[in-house]
C-alpha cells in the first residue's frame, strides 16, 4: 500500500515536471503531431501522378503524336515539353525539368509500315527510385502498345476476330494481386513505418532526458526521497505519466491512419492496440536501459539518438533487411523499430496471428524488462553522480 | 597607431577573431558532446550507412509456386522464373492457402498461381492467366516478384507467337514479336542501385544534422558555463559582433570542409558508388551549403538554453528533411506548403544539388537555382545570426553592468558602514 502511495507521489511530482518544462510539451505532443501530419499530407496522393515527362519526336507523324497523346493520358505521366534532340532532353533531366523522356527517331512510322522494325527508346532516371520505377512502367507500356497496335491491325486485316487477336498478342496474361494494398499506395507503405519510427525516437530521447535532467537540475536526491529511496518506485512513478501520454499519442496516430485515413489493417483493432502498447513500453524500457548503462544525460541522449536514426534503416521497411549483410541482419534485432515493423506487417497489415510474430513480440518484451538490469546503477548514479556541464 | 583609427580596429578585430576561432577549436576537441557530433559521427556514420545499403539490389526474393497444371509449359515457366535474378522459387505448394501460411511465417514474399487449364488453354489458342499474389509490406519485394513474372511471361508469349505464325526467316520472327522495337535506357544510376539512390542524400544530411547538433551543443555548453547563462562571455576579445560570428563560423567551416571532402570524395570511392561529379563543381556547391548550414545553426543556437535540448530539437527532423528534398517522394508531387517550407532549410538545396551533380552528372549551371538559393540563405542567415548575437551581446553587457553596479553599491555601503 505504501509503495502504491509513493508511486503516486512520484507520479504527481513528474506531472509537475512535465508541466513546468515546455520541452515536454513540444517533444511529446507538438512535434509528434507535426511529424504525423507531415508524412500523411506529403504523400496524400498515394501514388505520384502527373510526373513531368519530355518527348523527342524526330518523326512527327500522326502515329507518334498519337502515342505521345496516349502517354500523356496515363495517370502517372504528364508530357510537359518537346525537345529538338537527345542532348537537350538529357539536359532537361539534369536541370530537373523532366524525370524521363521518350525518343522517336526519323522514319519510325514509315519503317513500321514497311516491316523494317524501327527502334524507339525511352530514357528514365533511377536517381530517384520511386519516380524512376513508376515512369519505367508507363513508358514500357506505351512502347509495347505501339507493337500491339500494329499486330492488331495486321491480324484484323486477315479477318481474325477480336478474341483471336487478343489471344495471339497475349497468350498468357498476369493477374496481379497486391494483397492489402491494391492501389499500391505509398502513403500506406511509408507512413505506417517511418512515422512510428519517429515516435519511438521521441520516446527513447524523452525517457533518457527525463531521468537525466534529475541529475542536471540537481533534483535527484529529492526524487529519491519522494520515492522513499526505492528505485523501482522512483522509476515506475516517473515513467507512468509519460506512458499515459505516449500511449495517447501512439494510439491517436494509429487510429488516425487506420480508421481516419482508412489504411488497411487486416489484423483488426486487437492487433493495433497490442502493437501500440508493447512498442511504447519497449521503447521506454530501452531509454531507461541506455541511461542506466551510461548515467549521464548527454551520453545517453547521444546514444539514443544515434541508435534511433540507424533504426530507420535497419528496420528494413524501405530496403529489406534480407538484402543486407548478415551481420547487420543480426544487429538489427537490437533495434525496437525492427520489431515494431515486423509485428505491424505480420499482424496488423497482413492479419496473421501473433504466433507468426512470436520472436518479435518476445524481443519487445525483453526490451521492456531490460531496465531491471540497470536499476542498481541508476540508483547509485542518483546518489553519487554530479552533473558536469 | 591611433587607437581610434580604422586600421587599428580592423587589426584588433582580426586578432580577436583568430582568438575566438582558436578557442572554439579547442572546445570542439575538449567537449565530448561536440566532439561526437563534429568528428565521430561524420567519420563513422557514412561508413555505416554505406555498409547497410552496399548490396544495392534485392536478389532472390523467395516465392512459393502453386502449380495446378503440372504440365510442360507450367514447368517451363517455373524454371525460367527461378532463373530470374530477382526471385527464387523457394516452395512448391498444392494450394493457395498453403502459400498464404508461408507468407505468414515470413518464408516467402509472394505466391505464383498457375491454373489447372494453363497448358490446355495455350494449346487451344485461348488466353490463360497466371495469378501473382504479393506481400505488399516492402515495395522492393513486390517490384522483384511482379517484374520477373512480366519478363518471363513476355518471353513465353513471344515463343508462342512464333510457333503460331508461319514465318520463314528469323527476321520474320523478330518482326512478328515486336514490329516496333524499343530500348529501355536507365540514363542515370543505370543499375537501379538503392545505395546509389539514397546515399548521396544521406551523406548531405549527415553533414547538415551534425553541424546543427554540434553548433547547438557548443552554444548550450557556453551558456551553461557562463555565470549569467549568457551565450557571449564578457571579455576583451568578445568585443564586437563580426569578430564573434566570423571567428566561430571559421572554426566550423574549417572542420566541415575537411569532413565534406571525406564524405564527398572518399566514401563513394570506398564503396564504389556512382560518382560523376567534378571537383570544381563539388566545391561550388559545398562552400555555400556548409556556410548556409553554419549560419542557420548559429542562428538557431541562440534559442538553446540547455545543451541537451538541441538533440531533442534536431534529431527527429532528419527523415522529414530527407523527404523534403524530394529524393524519395518526387518534388513535383509535394504539396505547395511543404515545398515552401522546404526552402527554409539548407539541406533541401544541398541534397538536390548534390544528387544532380554526383549521380546525374550535371554541371554548376544546371543547378544554378540550387546554389543561388544556398547563397541567398548564406546572406539571410548570416545577418540573422548577427542580429541575434547582437541581442545576446547587449544582454550580456546588461548583466555585467548590473553586477558591476551591484558591487559598487555594496562597496559604498560597506564604506559608509565603516565610517560610522
Amino acid at each position: 500500500m505504501n509503495i502504491l502511495k509513493n508511486i503516486f507521489k512520484v507520479a504527481i511530482r513528474e506531472c509537475g515536471n512535465i508541466r513546468s518544462n515546455p520541452i515536454y510539451l513540444f517533444c511529446m505532443i507538438i512535434f509528434p503531431i507535426v511529424v504525423v501530419f507531415f508524412f500523411t499530407s506529403l504523400m496524400g496522393e498515394g501514388q505520384p501522378t502527373n510526373m513531368p515527362v519530355g518527348v523527342v519526336d524526330l518523326d512527327n507523324t500522326t502515329m507518334t503524336r498519337e502515342m505521345v497523346r496516349k502517354l500523356d493520358a496515363f495517370q502517372t505521366t504528364k508530357v510537359v515539353a518537346h525537345y529538338p534532340n537527345l542532348n537537350e532532353a538529357r539536359n532537361a533531366i539534369q536541370h530537373n525539368d523532366i524525370y524521363a523522356f521518350i525518343y522517336f527517331p526519323q522514319n519510325t512510322t514509315s519503317d513500321l509500315l514497311a516491316s523494317r522494325q524501327p527502334k524507339i527508346s525511352f530514357y528514365y532516371s533511377y536517381a530517384s527510385i520511386t519516380s524512376g520505377a513508376l515512369l519505367f512502367r508507363d513508358l514500357k507500356t506505351i512502347s509495347s502498345l505501339g507493337s500491339a497496335a500494329i499486330g492488331a491491325a495486321k491480324l484484323s486485316a486477315l479477318g481474325k476476330t477480336s478474341d483471336e487477336i487478343k489471344t495471339f498478342l497475349q497468350p498468357i496474361t498476369l493477374d496481379l494481386h497486391p494483397i492489402n494494398n491494391p492501389e499500391i499506395n505509398y502513403n500506406v507503405y511509408l507512413t505506417t513505418t517511418l512515422t512510428p519510427a519517429c515516435l519511438l525516437l521521441f520516446i527513447f530521447l524523452i525517457t533518457a532526458y527525463s531521468i537525466g535532467t534529475e541529475l542536471k537540475f540537481n533534483r535527484s536526491k529529492e526524487w529519491m526521497k519522494t520515492a522513499d529511496g526505492n528505485i523501482v518506485v522512483a522509476i515506475v512513478g516517473k515513467i507512468l505519466p509519460q506512458t499515459v501520454i505516449w500511449l495517447t499519442i501512439v494510439y491517436s496516430f494509429l487510429f488516425y491512419i487506420f480508421y481516419g485515413l482508412g489504411f488497411p489493417h487486416a489484423g483488426g483493432i486487437g492487433s493495433i492496440l497490442f502493437l501500440g502498447f508493447i512498442s511504447v513500453i519497449a521503447a521506454q524500457g530501452f531509454g531507461i536501459f541506455i541511461f542506466g548503462l551510461m548515467p549521464s544525460l548527454r551520453m545517453s541522449m547521444c546514444i539514443c539518438s544515434l541508435w534511433a536514426v540507424l533504426g530507420y534503416s535497419v528496420m528494413g521497411a524501405t530496403y529489406p533487411l534480407s538484402a543486407m549483410h548478415p551481420s547487420i541482419q543480426a544487429m538489427a534485432q537490437l533495434f525496437p523499430m525492427r520489431h515494431y515493423f515486423m509485428i505491424y506487417q505480420i499482424c496488423v497489415f497482413n492479419g496473421y496471428s501473433f504466433f507468426d510474430a512470436w520472436f518479435n513480440i518476445a524481443a519487445l518484451i525483453v526490451f521492456s524488462i531490460l531496465p531491471l538490469l540497470v536499476l542498481y546503477r541508476i540508483k547509485k548514479a542518483m546518489f553519487e553522480y554530479i552533473y558536469i556541464p | 597607431m591611433e587607437k581610434d583609427s580604422l586600421i587599428f580596429k580592423i587589426n584588433e578585430g582580426i586578432h580577436d577573431m583568430c582568438y575566438i576561432w582558436a578557442r572554439e577549436m579547442k572546445s570542439t576537441f575538449k567537449d565530448e558532446g561536440v566532439f561526437i557530433f563534429f568528428i565521430f559521427v561524420p567519420l563513422l556514420y557514412p561508413l555505416l550507412y554505406s555498409w547497410i545499403y552496399s548490396s544495392e539490389v534485392v536478389r532472390d526474393v523467395p516465392v512459393a509456386i502453386v502449380d495446378m497444371s503440372h504440365s510442360d509449359q507450367s514447368r517451363t515457366f517455373i524454371r525460367h522464373y527461378d532463373a530470374s535474378p530477382d526471385v527464387k522459387v523457394a516452395y512448391l505448394c498444392n494450394s493457395l492457402d498453403e502459400g498464404k501460411a508461408l507468407i505468414g511465417k515470413q518464408l516467402v514474399k509472394g505466391i505464383i498461381y498457375i491454373p489447372s487449364d494453363f497448358e490446355t488453354n495455350i494449346n487451344k489458342h485461348q488466353q490463360t492467366t497466371i495469378g501473382v499474389y504479393c506481400d505488399m509490406s516492402i515495395m522492393l519485394y513486390y517490384k522483384g516478384i511482379y517484374q520477373s513474372a512480366t519478363g518471363v511471361v513476355g518471353e513465353m508469349n513471344s515463343e508462342i507467337q512464333i510457333a503460331q505464325s508461319n514465318n520463314f526467316t528469323e527476321r520474320d520472327d523478330e518482326v512478328t514479336i515486336k514490329p516496333l522495337d524499343f530500348a529501355e535506357i536507365p540514363i542515370f544510376n543505370s543499375t537501379g542501385g538503392y545505395a546509389d539512390f539514397l546515399i548521396p542524400g544521406v551523406l548531405m544530411l549527415i553533414l547538415h544534422q551534425t553541424l546543427l547538433l554540434g553548433i547547438g551543443l557548443g552554444a548550450g555548453t557556453a551558456r551553461e558555463n557562463n555565470r549569467y547563462r549568457d551565450l557571449v562571455p564578457v571579455s576583451r576579445h568578445y568585443n564586437g559582433l563580426f569578430r564573434i560570428v566570423l571567428g566561430k563560423s571559421l572554426c566550423y567551416f574549417m572542420i566541415y570542409i575537411i569532413m565534406a571532402a571525406y564524405i564527398m570524395m572518399v566514401i563513394p570511392k570506398i564503396f564504389g558508388f556512382v560518382q560523376i561529379a567534378q571537383m570544381k563543381e563539388l566545391i561550388g556547391l559545398m562552400v555555400p551549403f556548409i556556410l548556409a548550414t553554419i549560419f542557420f545553426g548559429m542562428m538557431l543556437s541562440c534559442v538553446i538554453r540547455y545543451r541537451e535540448n538541441v538533440i531533442l530539437l534536431v534529431v527527429f527532423t532528419s527523415v522529414p528533411f530527407l523527404f523534403l528534398s524530394g529524393i524519395s517522394w518526387p518534388q513535383s508531387n509535394m504539396p505547395g506548403a511543404w515545398r515552401a517550407i522546404a526552402c527554409i532549410f539548407p539541406s533541401t538545396f544541398g541534397i538536390r544539388g548534390f544528387v544532380r551533380l554526383n549521380t546525374m552528372g550535371a554541371t554548376l549551371p544546371d543547378i544554378q537555382q540550387e546554389y543561388q538559393a544556398l547563397w541567398g540563405q548564406v546572406i539571410v542567415y548570416f545577418f540573422a545570426t548577427c542580429a541575434v548575437y547582437r541581442y545576446q551581446i547587449i544582454h550580456a553587457r546588461h548583466h555585467a553592468i548590473e553586477r558591476l553596479s551591484m558591487m559598487k553599491n555594496k562597496a559604498t555601503e560597506a564604506k559608509a558602514k565603516s565610517k560610522e
